[in-house]
């Protein structure tokens, strides 16, 4: 994270303790959109990802002034996002995701790939911003369990680092490192099958 | 190295952070296993797919629903010290009456036997309150208003002392 967002938010949170006039427009202008998009990307339901945004700045109001500051501004947010939003899955039937143990690549006993493999790779380079791909990808990282998919939101679409992933979900390093990887994995595996199935259709 | 090890290795292959030995023994691998290279390349292809598309799958945020959240939160914000205050107010107003309720339970010695031996170890080591609690005790009439700040606090130290549920005067 840059040096100026640090500074950004420690000014931020410290007015936010001293209830300035201003302190939670300035939250909000930093923050309701980035929360926004992460409840959304867990949630996928935007009634639902309102309410959890609401949850989180009451939250953040609330916790300010008890806020250790032992972590980054912006992860403690984000932690507190990330527990809402699984609190409100759990609560909820959860649509059945597609397990990622039958997306995973498969290898013979002693290791080799089992199936022969096809470099589709120039397509995606060439189409990766064409319109259905985009779509596919994006649904395919919606199948994702939300284990998986918290994990790939924060890295890949937020853009942090797996140790502050493992900071905000509280979990460590080899095991981000893991989840993400069998994710990418998913991903790899489930646009091979539709690159592939379009071309054969 | 085999196939299924390179596959969970391309990880830190692909971001660069792999030890330079490792690196070199999985680009032999991969110059020798056309199935691998193939996996390699639409894996990596996948990783720069979906970061390239991290700007299209950003959930904007729709311009009613910052408006609403935006009232809501800000509503909520004002009234928030307010109701902040009032339940402060109520731990203060409870706070002082415990205080007073043990300063004449231990002026009339009617403390219970666990603070009144919390009391009698406390006032044997802090000169202050033994001297206002003798004061009271030869006068025998009840303290006009509370305690000074210091005896204050550490009489409120003595009560959060006792076990929880625990009375501190005699029935």
């Amino acid at each position: 994270m840059s040096a100026e967002r640090w500074k950004d938010d420690e000014a931020l949170l410290e007015s936010l303790r001293k209830g300035t006039p201003g302190a939670v427009d300035e939250l909000l202008r930093l923050y309701q959109g980035k929360i926004f998009n992460l409840a959304m990307s867990i949630l996928k339901n935007e009634s639902d990802a309102e309410e959890a945004a609401q949850d989180v700045f009451m939250t953040v109001i609330r916790k300010a002034d008890t806020f250790q500051g032992n972590s980054a501004f912006y992860s403690w947010i984000y932690r507190i996002c990330v527990n809402t939003c699984l609190m409100r899955l759990r609560g909820k039937r959860r649509n059945e995701t597609v397990s990622i143990e039958e997306f995973m690549p498969v290898f013979t006993d002693e290791g080799m790939h089992a199936s022969p493999m096809d470099d589709w790779s120039k397509e995606v380079e060439r189409d990766a911003l064409n319109e259905e791909l985009g779509q596919m990808i994006r649904k395919y990282t919606e199948e994702l369990s939300e284990k998986y998919r918290v994990v790939f939101v924060l890295s890949d679409v937020e853009g942090l680092s797996n140790e502050e992933t493992a900071k905000i979900l509280g979990l460590t390093v080899p095991a981000i490192k893991s989840r993400l990887h069998r994710a990418r994995l998913y991903l790899r595996e489930q646009l091979s099958r539709y690159l592939l199935e379009g071309k054969a259709g | 190295m085999n196939c299924k090890e390179l596959a969970y290795m391309l990880a830190d292959y692909c971001n660069g952070s792999m030890d330079p030995r490792l690196r070199e023994e999985l680009d032999d691998h991969l110059s020798r296993c056309e199935p691998c290279m193939a996996f390699t390349k639409t894996f990596r292809a996948t990783c720069e797919g979906t970061r390239k598309l991290r700007e299209a799958i950003e959930y904007a945020i729709p311009a009613e629903v910052r408006e609403r959240l935006g009232t809501f939160v800000r509503a909520a914000a004002l009234k928030y010290p307010e109701k902040m205050r009032e339940y402060r107010d109520q731990i203060e107003r409870d706070r002082r009456e415990k205080v007073a309720d043990l300063v004449s339970a231990a002026t009339a010695g009617k403390l219970s036997s666990a603070s009144a031996l919390l009391m009698e170890s406390h006032c044997a080591a802090c000169p202050e309150c033994s001297g206002y609690f003798d004061a009271l005790r030869s006068t025998g009439t009840p303290p006009a208003g509370d305690p000074p700040a210091g005896i204050r606090s550490h009489l409120i130290a003595l009560m959060q002392a006792l076990p929880p549920g625990e009375e501190f005067f005699l029935a």
